[in-house]
């Protein structure tokens, strides 16, 4: 008798132990209102920022227009990711048909980058470039 | 580059025929302004230059303060709405807990740890400190004693999350005792999130990579087609080499045995190995030729990887391929592969140097004219299934496995080219025969003691 009296003891114990539990979650949680008497202010802390630090940019002035292609020199210059190819080619095509008196280049970049060379022939010999990626 | 006139259309180019390229890209309307793509860049051309376009000068772009000060939910949303997080709750980062994820390391916090950018040379490289990556360690919920690990990352300056459009995750091997030390997980659900340590170094990868060098942004720095959910948490292998019959991956690329290092690599990610192949459930499994027959299959352009269990591992020991090198040189093998004009114009993309020998495919046609792009398919002899079972004789030298530090190929970081880019790891527990392949290549391999 006197065991079966602790065992039901020590469960009630742990049940209440349980719900004082579960409403100090809840409390943490902000599930549930705090008991009058029984605010639970949420306290302001401070954290560290934590992002890197990016390079400063050097903004360069875009090269002059200009105001008609006709009689102009104009670059497309195929960097060469799948099927720029074939987009150069079509654009060609099209600037053909509708601007006759524009002379036309082609030239192959690399993905990542216009070599040195061929931007200093471009500054040099065009008017206006298409640098194009297809993919 | 502000300023920079850009004109967008439709894409993508690739898979489309010339008459589609020109309908719907050319003479089609840009996707944003519903305007025709060529009015547009004729204007573009001609039109003169703003007053906004004639600057010149220096940006600086705005970084927010040094700290934040609020109610822990308030603090959550702020860094949700800032993308300082990758969309789940972090640790906040207080100076205090900062303070003691530093214990995990003797470097000063000050100290420059390393430059990032995703994976686009067009893109800006940002630098970042030791501290930078502490901040990012304690909102992942690493603990101090990864922190090495966290900052032999941070040093390669690889990019948890790549801007390509391919979806690439990160991931990395790690080998020598610190596997223990931190209690890493390599043996049931080894690649998987089921310890703290595998999990939160992966998370500080990428929310270093998000914060220390603005990865991840959709539309900018991030143009992942469909995605890869692999990007949650990249996949950190830590290799069980008590049960691998091979050596470490990090000895196979010249460190010593019983050396901390970190192999990271880059790709498309790894799935389970069992279903790649339609009732390749047999009995009498050859798992050396199950494995090369999928290398061989999907292709090498981003590697090939072979993520065994412990079990598979020892079938491909037992078949004959004693070493790792071995059962790489076998792997790398040339075969036969359909010859696809798709394969034509993937090779094209890197050139020969990617290119598969003997598959039959076609040189890259030189030059871009109009029309080329897909080389024409000659009938090229088809150089010699492997021989099941054996090593083969005379089988391609070299290969990531074989090679010396600093990975596989070229690029930066080392990452791609090389033929048939196979790499091939242990990992894992051995109640059942499992395991995963997928495509990815081993980039840079770094000491982790170094960052202690």
């Amino acid at each position: 008798m006197k065991l079966r009296v602790a065992v039901i003891a020590i469960l009630c114990i742990g049940l209440f132990c349980s719900f004082q539990y579960l409403s100090d979650q809840g409390y943490a949680q902000g599930k549930k209102a705090a008991p009058a008497g029984k605010a639970v202010a949420m306290p302001k802390i401070t954290v560290l920022n934590p992002m890197g630090t990016p390079p400063p940019i050097q903004v360069k002035a875009m090269a002059e227009r200009p105001a008609t292609l006709d009689g102009k020199t104009l670059y497309f210059v195929n960097t060469g990711y799948i099927g720029t190819d074939r987009l150069m080619a079509e654009m060609m095509d099209w600037f053909k048909k509708n601007y006759p008196k524009t002379n036309l280049v082609l030239r192959s970049g690399s993905m990542s980058s216009i070599t040195p060379a061929l931007q200093a022939e471009i500054g040099e010999k065009a008017d206006a470039a298409i640098v194009g990626l297809g993919h | 580059m502000p300023g920079l006139r850009i004109q967008y259309f439709r894409g993508p180019v690739w898979g489309k025929t010339n008459e589609q390229i020109r309908k719907m890209i050319v003479e089609g309307n840009n996707p944003i302004t519903g305007r025709p793509v060529v009015q547009e860049l004729v204007e573009k051309l001609t039109k003169p230059l703003t007053a906004e376009e004639k600057k010149t000068g220096e940006l600086k772009p705005p970084m927010g303060p040094a700290t934040y000060t609020g109610t822990p939910d308030e603090l959550q949303k702020l860094f949700l709405d800032n993308r300082y997080t990758d969309f789940m709750p972090v640790i906040l980062p207080t100076e205090e807990k900062v303070a003691e994820m530093l214990k995990g390391t003797s470097h000063k916090p000050e100290e420059p740890l390393g430059k990032m950018n995703p994976q686009s040379e067009a893109g800006e490289t940002w630098s970042y400190t030791v501290k930078t990556a502490a901040i990012n360690a304690v909102m992942a919920g690493a603990k101090p004693e990864y922190l090495p690990v966290i900052l032999a990352i941070g040093a390669s300056g690889q990019e948890g999350i790549s801007v390509s459009d391919n979806g690439f995750m990160s991931g990395a091997v790690i080998n020598g005792p610190i596997r223990d030390e931190i209690k890493l997980a390599y043996e049931i659900g080894a690649v998987g999130p089921f310890a703290q340590a595998n999990t939160t170094i992966g998370r500080a990868w990428n929310l270093l990579s998000i914060n220390g060098a603005n990865c991840g942004k959709i539309g900018t720095t991030y143009m992942g087609t469909v995605g890869n959910p692999m990007n949650a948490i990249n996949i950190i292998i830590a290799e069980n080499e008590r049960d691998s019959p091979f050596k470490p991956l990090s000895v196979r690329r010249g460190y010593k045995e019983g050396e901390n290092v970190i192999t990271l690599f880059r790709g498309w990610g790894i799935l389970s190995a069992a279903n790649w192949k339609a009732d390749a459930w047999r009995n009498d499994m050859n798992y050396a030729q199950i494995i090369k027959d999928i290398c061989d299959q999907q292709g090498s352009m981003h590697g090939c990887i072979a993520v065994l269990s412990p079990p598979i591992a020892n079938f491909v020991k037992e078949a004959g391929y004693d070493t790792a090198e071995k059962f790489t040189e076998f792997v790398r093998q040339p075969v036969s592969v359909p010859t696809t004009d798709a394969l034509n114009r993937i090779y094209q993309i890197a050139g020969d140097v990617v290119r598969p020998q003997g598959t039959g495919l076609a040189a890259a046609p030189a030059g871009p004219a109009a029309g080329a792009g897909r080389g024409a398919a000659p009938a090229g002899p088809a150089t010699g299934a492997a021989p099941a079972g054996a090593p083969p004789a005379g089988a391609r030298a070299g290969g990531p496995a074989g090679g010396g530090r600093g990975g596989a190929g070229g690029g930066r970081g080392g990452f791609g080219g090389g033929g048939i880019n196979f790499s091939v790891v242990v990992t894992g527990a051995s109640n059942n025969n499992y395991w995963m392949m997928g495509g990815m290549a081993p980039g840079a391999a770094i000491q982790i003691d170094k960052w202690r």
